[in-house]
């Protein structure tokens, strides 16, 4: 072989930077001693090397010594070349890869534009089977993994709503409560408004004003004023007037009803009687009988 | 040089067959002769439609072959290849010596094949791709790199096995003669012979060759259109085109080109290679001077320290009293 003599002097060069030693071809050593002066392991050499060979001559006869005859039709080749505008950049994957499925999507469409001006046949009709590339279990286990990846994907879709929904809630139950209590304030403004206009035209004091009292009115409806009235006890609905009609007696239809007005009379109504044995202020705030026994004797006793 | 007087003959034999070849064409070509030596099935076809006649006729076939000790990665790699080209022929692993070239040479011959393309495993990590067009060449040296096979599970796509590829290149092909000579090999070695019998009628792949950053990268893409199934395919289905890519992928770097197959004379060689082995002898290196240079730091260090001592601290003994 007459290149291996031609590159001696290289091979020299290359054993003794000594990091073709251990190498037994002697092609691949020949090709290392190219990039020796290199102190970086950057995969692509910094500027060519001088050595390399070049032969234009030799390629070009090559060329044409391996290349089909002129007239030979396209049918035998079917090779489309496409022309792609700039480089692209090799380390972003992603336009690499476009770069690569826009020329062979190109190539496609040309190739089918000269299949149909050919008449020929050239995507695979629906009804014609035959032995695929990839065998149909192997097919089988792609879509398993685009369903398992899809679903993958939905379920982490869901979990991210959920935590922002969970984020959100808090601030919404915020709002709803300051919304709620602006809506009373609302309210009980317009109330006391409608109010001092009723007061001004004329309608002021009157039994009619307070009949038109409001239970939302700030709480100073007809309950507290109960409240503050002596001698009635908190249950007593009817505001002690039962008490304070006892004696009178009612008047009534009903025969039974006569009979209960006439018990009530005699014995005393004066409101349901569970409402009569709870504490009220006056009751609690009654100590009489509160030191009656003494601590020794509660002693003794225990 | 035999072999250098050999090939002139050769090709002077062969520059006269393709003359006579012309001739034939030229001048019978209107009468339309009985072609006897065709598949007998195709020649009812051929009268009826005497525009596709000529005289050329592509029987390449191509042996794919390994070296020994290859790893499975690669192994899978050659098996696509193989599964890709129905024109190919596999045979049994080859050791990897120095000798391989005539080996494989003959095993060639045997084969009756006239092209070929090998699969070199170094160090069980460094794949190396030889093609070659055999009796004559030339051949080529490429390092694979950036191997993705057919298994993988996010290529999706599928096509007919067998069915003929359409080959595009990108256009920096024809820059340089030593693209144009690469372009001519990949076209012969990877398109399907016209009418081969293992080949199925329709075209539903793409094989796309690019160069970017001077190696040449390898798509496989099946074209997939929404109707595909009906026959007539008009504009608006061209518009909705999709290809769905099917693998192998893999990315070619050039390393040596060689006049006869299996050696010769070398035609290129890659000024920017740089070989795997030597990438890794300067990582080594590079993390190899570590321990040294902790040591030398701390000498240097304590010669420091004792030339330039502390001075005494006036309140060292402050405490002690």
């Amino acid at each position: 072989m007459g290149v291996l003599h031609k590159d001696q002097p290289k091979f020299d060069v290359a054993s003794i930077n000594g990091a073709a030693v251990g190498d037994s071809d002697p092609e691949v050593s020949e090709s290392e001693s190219e990039s020796e002066s290199e102190g970086e392991d950057a995969v692509k050499l910094a500027e060519p090397s001088k050595t390399a060979v070049y032969n234009r001559d030799g390629l070009a006869d090559k060329l044409k010594d391996l290349s089909w005859p002129d007239n030979v039709e396209w049918i035998h080749k079917l090779s489309i070349d496409i022309h792609s505008e700039e480089a692209v950049d090799v380390n972003d994957d992603l336009t690499r890869e476009l770069a690569f499925y826009t020329q062979a999507l190109d190539g496609a469409r040309q190739a089918f534009m000269k299949f149909q001006g050919m008449g020929l046949p050239f995507l695979r009709p629906s009804d014609y089977y035959a032995e695929m590339a990839k065998s149909d279990s192997h097919m089988e286990k792609v879509k398993g993994q685009l369903l398992a990846e899809k679903k993958r994907i939905e379920e982490s879709e869901e979990r991210r709503k959920a935590r922002e929904n969970k984020k959100i809630a808090k601030e919404v139950q915020a709002q709803k409560t300051k919304e709620r209590a602006k809506q009373k304030k609302d309210d009980i403004e317009s109330v006391k408004k409608w109010r001092k206009q009723r007061q001004q035209s004329g309608f002021a004091g009157g039994d009619s004003g307070a009949d038109l009292n409001f239970d939302f009115d700030d709480g100073k409806g007809s309950e507290r004023s109960n409240k503050k009235r002596q001698g009635v006890r908190p249950g007593d609905r009817s505001g002690g007037k039962a008490r304070q009609f006892a004696g009178k007696g009612k008047t009534g239809s009903d025969k039974n009803k006569k009979g209960r007005d006439f018990k009530d009379s005699r014995f005393g109504f004066g409101g349901k009687k569970g409402m009569k044995k709870q504490n009220t202020s006056d009751t609690t705030n009654d100590f009489r009988d509160f030191h009656k026994g003494d601590s020794t004797n509660r002693k003794r006793k225990r | 040089m035999g072999g250098k007087k050999r090939k002139h003959s050769e090709a002077i034999k062969e520059a006269e067959e393709a003359l006579l070849l012309k001739q034939k064409q030229e001048t019978e070509a209107p009468e339309r002769p009985p072609r006897t030596l065709l598949g007998w099935k195709k020649q009812p076809k051929t009268d009826s439609s005497p525009s596709t006649f000529s005289g050329f006729r592509n029987k390449e076939k191509v042996l794919v072959t390994c070296s020994r000790r290859i790893s499975f990665r690669y192994r899978h790699l050659m098996l696509n290849v193989v599964s890709l080209l129905p024109h190919c022929k596999k045979d049994n692993k080859i050791e990897s010596k120095e000798s391989k070239g005539s080996t494989l040479n003959e095993l060639v011959e045997l084969k009756s094949c006239s092209s070929c393309l090998f699969f070199e495993c170094r160090k069980g990590k460094d794949l190396y791709l030889w093609m070659a067009k055999c009796p004559s060449g030339p051949s080529v040296k490429f390092l694979v790199n950036a191997v993705h096979t057919m298994e993988e599970l996010k290529l999706t796509g599928n096509h007919l096995k067998g069915s003929r590829p359409l080959l595009t290149f990108s256009s920096t092909f024809d820059k340089d003669p030593h693209w144009q000579l690469l372009k001519e090999l990949i076209m012969q070695i990877f398109g399907t012979p016209k009418d081969h019998r293992k080949s199925k009628p329709y075209h539903d792949h793409v094989f796309s060759f690019t160069i970017a950053d001077d190696h040449i990268w390898f798509r496989n893409y099946q074209i997939s259109c929404p109707n595909s199934g009906a026959q007539k395919l008009d504009r608006g289905d061209l518009e909705k085109m999709t290809l769905i890519e099917v693998g192998p992928r893999f990315c070619l770097n050039p390393i040596k080109i060689f006049g006869g197959s299996f050696g010769g004379p070398t035609l290129y060689e890659n000024p920017f290679y740089v070989s795997p082995n030597q990438i890794r002898a300067l990582e080594k290196k590079k993390k190899s001077g570590k321990f040294a240079k902790k040591v030398k730091a701390k000498t240097r260090r304590k010669m420091h320290e004792e030339a330039n001592p502390l001075e005494e601290d006036e309140f060292a003994g402050m405490w002690k009293e």
